[in-house]
């Protein structure tokens, strides 16, 4: 709440859906921060540091001298002044207000407008060419902080014990969590007229919002974050044990787990346990070389259904999971089981204490042949046992598959083991492991809380249960349907509830929410 | 379509030892235990003429290929090009001012003009030697005179071909390798010679790939009925840090002239084909305009595939000697191939002539073809049929490249059919045609080309010769269909 | 010195010139004295090309151990006393897609494009150097400086695109001529103009800044804290600006030397002994006296027709036709003309190391990035085609690397120089040799 940096893509498709997709943004955004789970969250304790102000100033400069290129400016400049060699105002300010408004998400200021104008009109008189001007101005507007940051604004509610989100701030939330993008008119005008001050008026954003195609791009940004995808930037495999992985795989196992999670939980509405267990998927050709299957050519992307003795089940069981978290050179049990329980479980790991000696599990060449036998030396001291009693026999259960996610079933000639047992109850392989996810109440409830999470920037461990309740049991009542967990939280009487600014600032709150 | 072989080791809940012991077992068991159908499929990642090498691996004489059983006196040398370039109209003096010229300070024209005198050393000046090589002499290229060679017994007679295999089976027809076993670029430990290099490296950069399938209805390991197809896939290779390509990946086969299947025999994954009259597969080659169907007369495929599912064999038959002379020498030109690859191209033309050993022509007799064999590797793969007909165009300077080459080829064919002189056609890479660029001595080369790459020539132009064959030839020149690429 | 900004919004810099006539001495010490030449802070930041053609030997060039103090190898020895302000990279790879491999020049472009070029000779984007001269090219006289050391006009691998590169300087004589002969600029006299670019910038600045009180109301204390921070970042951008605004430090203590006389210009081996180290001093004093923060200079052509006199074949022609010797595993011969490569690239590095500036020398304060056409001549293979980065770039590079490439795409290392150049880019290249991956283990 209160000031969130937009994230690498909720800038990029801003400035896509105010301008023009083919307006280049080129430039170098901060790697975010996991906090509770998910960089949306990291967006609250962001700031912009002076390297990253010139790097958005830079990539405002190119962005605002492509607007009034050559090319673009009939269609977006919208006016043409009098004089190309002169100063404007008219059209330096429809322009300005206009273009201000889409990326302030809300109104200019008087103040704000003028201060551009005058500026446009400066540099185009030195500069002897309106569309300088105006494209400098225009890049004052990107690097703004109020571009950059989403100011979520609370205003007292009605009856004036608490507060809730001011209008405009509520038309940005719900765009940002559901298309992954700036309020588009429709949203703004309803913002403006005051309609999404109003449940009903909420209530019809949100069914448009959500019976678009573009839900898609929104789900797909919060499972991106969920499923921390961006973790494949720093994933590397050695390439002698491993000669097959390339960057390629690693981007289209990306894409393999989205369409997965897309198609199950968008097209089909279906129950989203099932992540866990379902053995469809989309196959392109690099990942049908690590999963050892046919490639049909057909389309790009060709649906596939695993057989039951591929011993895969769902996305836990995905090239993205397996590789993302393993060594470069072996799997890990361990990284497996800590990154399933921490995504799908909520439960974090701490770290392992500083005076480990990792001698024994590292060693490949001793008597002790599998990981599983490595891991186990260490699972009887009672320091360790208390974290890998939990973490590992998640990830030994997925042993069938190495560092690439490639089904193998011998370790070192000896046959694999993957049993696992999990407070008592002893799984075998995926599928095993799948069921327990999917039958686990942890799961859609740590789902429930990331998807709050992620749409009002809070920290999921601070996040209580309570805030969402109604729409918890809606969606647990409904069949476990995200759709009807998303619409059911959002629409819910208190999603813009908000606490007030500090007592010193209430006084002069800017009540903007008419 | 299952493929047992891996499907059969998913069996988990085996206990270790008993499961290798099945799988033991299977591969020594004569009879099938499983009958089921199945399919294996492979790309092929190393391709090469099989060309023994017989030359003692830790013979230390730095410089020279060191002699052997193969080649007693070693890799052919170096060309003498003063001997090679002297004939009769050709003065001592003329040749010293060619081939060390005293006053030209670019070197790369001095290696022009000597190619330009290279390609001209027939009966008369104005023959271009390499279209008409049967109008200079037999130099003599020094052949092959061990006894062991790769390849097949094509003609199923043990009393000819002159070679026994490694196997020890006798008989073996490999005349190609008989006659130009000795070149330097060809000569070598399998898979180092510096040809093959550069061709697997061409194949495994994308400019061609090789793919083959196997099905049957037994075991992969044990299967009197298979079945092996082998044709061109538009689908790249994939290679790895290590150096082969990637298993498991998926590739289309295209049915088109470059495609056969034929029946095979497997035994304890042995595979060997029927001989067929004409086997159908892409060409080994360097370059996109040697690209297309190599076809083997009489030809057959062995393979054997590993436990670890790779394969290796070989691809043999009969082909066109006149069609290995061209492809050698029209790719680029035949004084590029003396220069860079050190053999007499008139004495190639003169040994594989003389070594021709199959295809006897209907009306004259004369032996048109010679025997010759491919070495193979080749990596786990799915080979899948593509949905409708594949539309793979060559990129438009690879069809001008690949329509010269074949227009060259066709007018040596006419020049050695008829026994008369073919003129040189214009656009014709012959003569080192750079030379008259640089007639200047200047640095600078004309056509915006930089430092006279010798591959990218202007397209042919219209020449009265050319009409001519264009119009003889029409029928046959438009069936002829340029390498279906990508 | 302060340049007010309000004076150049009422038209005052444009076309106009603005007089420093100051001695370089008092700039120099601008009461801060020495301090601010140790910190180097305004020492520019220099960026450069070398070319030469036909690879290296892998056999001999790749050092066998990798990471930061590599052992030297054969090949690389004329470079052991930089080693450590000198990275290998060994193992990239270009990666041609759908595109023919133009022999002898798909690899070069594909380095300093990050694209495999669709037509021979051309490239299909400007080269990696115009990109830089875009960000630090202004406020010298020259935008860029190319050079070839053999005497051929279109010896230049430097272009905005297409089939024009920007033409060289191909004597001594006359890149003498071009840098210190009429126009040139002495740094401690004459002439010097701010960039006015800066000066728009600031304005722009300002009027964000001007927004900053509204913006604090209505926050909470953290939020407040977090602001604040932005407007912060805001005062910082524009104390940089005003440094820009002031004339450059010459930190450098450098004589120009009189102008060299004729000298023979060929691709002989001897003659470029003689020709290479002048042309190196030249484009060094070029740098070091702001001429040019962006030069490149070319040894002879991607086919390299260097030659040792007597024998009859240029490096180019040995690639294809010397054999391999069967005990050594290489090409003798050609692996000579490499080497000889080498050392034409450690006269340029000695040039650029010897010349002292403010705490430092004029490579640290460079990024150079040697490169080639090829991996393996004789098979125009472009598997492992080796690059090399000099100098740390003002103390953004670490140097002194040998990273294994392990067959990831060559464009990964023009990313990494340009974002060590402060360009703000995030992925660079085409196909499948488009990466966000720089080489983050050298970046600082």
């Amino acid at each position: 709440m209160g000031l969130r940096l937009l994230t690498e893509s909720e800038y990029r498709n801003s400035i896509r859906d105010i301008f023009s997709p083919d307006i280049l943004v080129q430039g170098r955004f901060d790697a975010g921060r996991r906090v509770g789970g998910l960089l949306a969250a990291s967006s609250t304790v962001l700031s912009v540091t002076p390297a990253s102000l010139e790097s958005f100033s830079k990539m405002a400069d190119g962005i605002a001298s492509q607007v009034v290129d050559q090319k673009h400016r009939e269609k977006l400049v919208g006016c043409a002044p009098k004089d190309a060699k002169a100063a404007d105002d008219a059209c330096a300010s429809a322009f300005l207000a206009r273009y201000g408004r889409l990326l302030f998400r809300r109104p200019l200021t008087s103040d704000e407008l003028k201060s551009r104008v005058k500026l446009a009109a400066d540099l185009a008189k030195s500069n002897q060419d309106f569309y300088a001007g105006l494209s400098d101005s225009l890049a004052t507007l990107l690097y703004s902080p109020t571009f950059l940051f989403r100011h979520e604004i609370a205003v007292p509610a009605a009856g004036g014990k608490t507060y809730t989100l001011d209008n405009y701030s509520r038309a940005a939330r719900l765009s940002f969590m559901l298309w992954d993008t700036t309020p588009d008119a429709d949203l703004l005008k309803a913002a403006e007229s005051g309609r999404l001050n109003t449940a009903t008026g909420v209530a019809e954003q949100v069914d448009r919002l959500m019976s678009s195609p573009r839900l898609e791009t929104g789900m797909r940004a919060f499972f991106a974050d969920m499923l921390q995808l961006d973790t494949f930037s720093n994933t590397t495999k050695d390439s002698i044990i491993y000669p097959k992985y390339n960057a390629q795989i690693a981007a289209a196992a990306q894409e393999e787990t989205l369409r997965t999670v897309m198609d199950l939980s968008l097209k089909s509405n279906d129950d989203i346990r099932n992540l866990m267990t379902t053995q469809k998927t989309y196959i392109s050709r690099v990942l049908a070389s690590i999963y050892d299957v046919p490639y049909t050519f057909h389309d790009e992307w060709m649906p596939y259904e695993f057989p039951q003795s591929a011993g895969r089940s769902g996305i836990v069981s995905q090239v993205s999971t397996l590789s993302m978290f393993s060594h470069p050179g072996r799997s890990s049990p361990t990284e497996r089981g800590v990154a399933i329980m921490d995504i799908f479980l909520c439960e974090p790991t701490p770290l392992p204490p500083a005076n480990v000696d990792f001698s024994i599990v590292n060693n490949t060449n001793g008597p002790l042949k599998t990981v599983r036998e490595r891991l186990m030396a260490h699972a009887t001291t009672p320091t360790c046992a208390s974290c890998h009693t939990h973490s590992d026999p998640i990830g030994l259960t997925l042993e069938h598959f190495d560092s690439t996610g490639a089904h193998r079933l011998y370790e070192n000639g000896q046959l694999i083991d993957v049993s696992g047992t999990i407070q008592g109850k002893t799984f075998q392989g995926a599928q095993g492991l799948g069921r327990y996810l999917h039958d686990n109440p942890k799961f859609p409830a740590c789902l429930a809380r990331k998807l709050y999470s992620y749409g009002v920037g809070a920290n999921s461990e601070d996040v209580s249960p309570a805030t969402y309740k109604a729409a918890y049991k809606a969606f647990v009542d409904g069949g476990y349907r995200l759709r009807t967990l998303l619409k059911s939280m959002v629409t819910s009487p208190d999603y813009f509830d908000t606490v007030p600014p500090s007592a010193a600032d209430t006084k002069t709150a800017m009540n903007i929410a008419k | 379509m299952t493929i047992v072989g891996r499907s059969m080791e998913r069996k988990s809940g085996y206990h270790k030892r008993r499961c290798l012991l099945l799988c033991t077992a299977l591969s020594l068991a004569p009879a099938p235990l499983m009958a089921a159908p199945w399919v294996r499929s492979f790309v092929v990642d190393k391709y090469e003429p099989a060309f023994y090498y017989g030359g003692r691996p830790g013979f230390e004489k730095s410089g020279i290929i060191e002699p052997g059983v193969d080649c007693p006196g070693g890799t052919l040398p170096m060309l003498d090009f003063a001997k090679v370039v002297k004939t009769p109209w050709r003065s001592d003096e003329e040749v010293a001012s060619w081939v060390k010229p005293a006053q030209v300070a670019d070197l790369e024209t001095v290696h022009y003009m000597q190619e330009r005198v290279l390609t001209y050393r027939s009966f008369r000046r104005d023959i271009v030697s390499y279209i008409n090589p049967f109008t200079a002499p037999d130099p003599g290229m020094p052949s092959v005179i061990g006894k062991i060679a790769e390849g097949f017994n094509l003609d199923g007679n043990v009393k000819t071909g002159g070679f026994a295999d490694t196997r020890g089976e006798k008989g073996i027809d490999n005349a190609y390798y008989r006659a130009l076993g000795c070149i330097g670029s060809f000569r070598g430990v399998p898979f180092t010679a510096a040809m093959s290099v550069r061709s697997t490296d061409k194949m495994l950069e994308g400019m061609y790939t090789m793919v083959i399938r196997l099905s049957g209805n037994k075991d992969p390991r044990n299967d009197d009925e298979a079945i092996l197809e082998i044709g061109y896939s538009p689908d790249r290779v994939n290679k790895q840090t290590d150096g082969r390509a990637s298993t498991s990946y998926s590739f289309r086969i295209v049915k088109n002239e470059q495609y056969s299947k034929v029946k095979a025999a497997i035994r304890n994954g042995v595979v060997e084909t029927e001989q067929v009259a004409e086997l159908h597969t892409p060409r080994f080659g360097w370059f996109p305009n040697q690209m297309g169907d190599a076809d083997f007369h009489q030809g057959r495929i062995r393979l054997e595939i590993g436990p670890d599912g790779f394969a290796s064999g070989l691809v043999g038959g009969y082909r066109d000697w006149r069609d290995l002379y061209s492809e050698d020498t029209f790719t680029q030109s035949g004084s590029t191939i003396e220069t860079r690859d050190h053999h007499d191209v008139i004495g190639m033309y003169y040994a594989l002539k003389r070594n021709a050993d199959g295809m006897p022509d209907p009306k004259t007799g004369e032996k048109m073809g010679i025997s010759i064999a491919y070495r193979v590797k080749a990596v786990p793969a799915y080979v899948v049929d593509p949905e409708g007909p594949l539309s793979a165009g060559l990129l438009a300077s690879d069809k001008r490249a690949t329509q010269k080459y074949q227009l060259m080829r066709k007018i040596f064919y006419k020049g050695i059919s008829t026994a008369t002189i073919q003129p040189n056609p214009k656009g014709s890479n012959e003569g080192a045609p750079q030379l008259r660029q640089r007639a200047d001595a200047s640095w600078t080369t004309s056509n915006g080309e930089r430092n006279g790459l010798r591959d990218s020539t202007p397209p042919i132009g219209p020449s009265t010769m050319l009409q001519q064959v264009n119009n003889e030839e029409a029928e046959r020149i438009s069936s002829v269909k340029p390498a279906s690429a990508r | 010195m302060v340049f007010d900004r309000r004076l150049l919004l009422r038209g005052a810099f444009q076309g106009s010139a603005v007089a420093m006539a100051l001695p370089l001495l008092d700039c120099f010490l601008d009461g801060n004295g020495q301090a601010l030449a140790d910190t180097g802070k305004r020492i520019p930041t220099r960026f450069g090309t070398y070319f030469w053609g036909c690879g290296l030997t892998k056999e001999l060039f790749v050092p066998k151990t990798i990471g930061a103090n590599y052992e030297a190898t054969q090949q690389l020895a004329s470079l052991e006393p930089y080693k450590k302000k000198i990275s290998v990279f060994s193992g990239l790879r270009a990666i041609v897609d759908d595109n023919p491999n133009f022999q002898h020049w798909t690899g070069l472009a594909a380095i300093t494009t990050g694209m495999s070029p669709t037509k021979a000779g051309e490239f299909d984007t400007q080269t990696i150097d115009q990109t830089i001269a875009d960000a630090i090219g202004h406020g010298t006289r020259f935008r860029s400086i190319e050079a070839t050391c053999s005497g051929n006009k279109n010896e230049s691998y430097s272009s905005l695109g297409g089939a024009n590169t920007n033409p060289p300087e191909i004597s001594p004589l006359g890149l003498y001529t071009r840098l210190f002969g009429p126009g040139f600029q002495d740094p401690s006299k004459g002439d010097w103009k701010p960039d006015p670019q800066v000066l728009v910038h600031q304005s722009m600045l300002s009027v964000v800044a001007d927004d900053r009180k509204r913006l604090m109301a209505n926050l909470s204390a953290s939020d407040k804290a977090r602001m604040e921070q932005y407007f912060t970042s805001v005062r910082e951008l524009e104390q940089s600006m005003e440094a820009a605004l002031q004339r450059p430090d010459v930190v450098a203590q450098v004589t120009i030397p009189a102008a060299p006389g004729e000298l023979p210009v060929s691709k002989s081996v001897p003659e470029l002994q003689k020709v290479v180290p002048l042309m190196s001093r030249l484009i060094a004093l070029g740098l070091a006296t702001n001429q040019t923060h962006v030069f490149n200079i070319a040894l002879a052509e991607p086919g390299s027709n260097i030659y040792m006199p007597g024998d009859s074949k240029p490096f180019h022609q040995q690639t294809h036709e010397e054999p391999i010797d069967p005990v050594l595993g290489y090409q003798p011969v050609s692996a000579n003309f490499s080497t000889h490569s080498m050392k034409f690239f450690a006269t340029l590095i000695k040039e650029l190391e010897d010349i002292k500036e403010g705490d430092g020398t004029l490579l640290d304060h460079s990024l150079v990035l040697a490169y080639t056409d090829t991996s393996f001549a004789k098979l125009h293979a472009l598997d492992g085609i080796p690059v090399l980065l000099a100098g740390s770039a003002n103390g953004k590079v670490k140097t002194g690397y040998h990273i294994a490439g392990e067959g990831s795409p060559v464009s990964r290392v023009g990313l990494t120089v340009q974002q060590a150049m402060g360009l703000s880019i995030d992925g660079w290249g085409k196909g499948s040799m488009a990466t966000k991956k720089a080489f983050t283990e050298i970046l600082a």
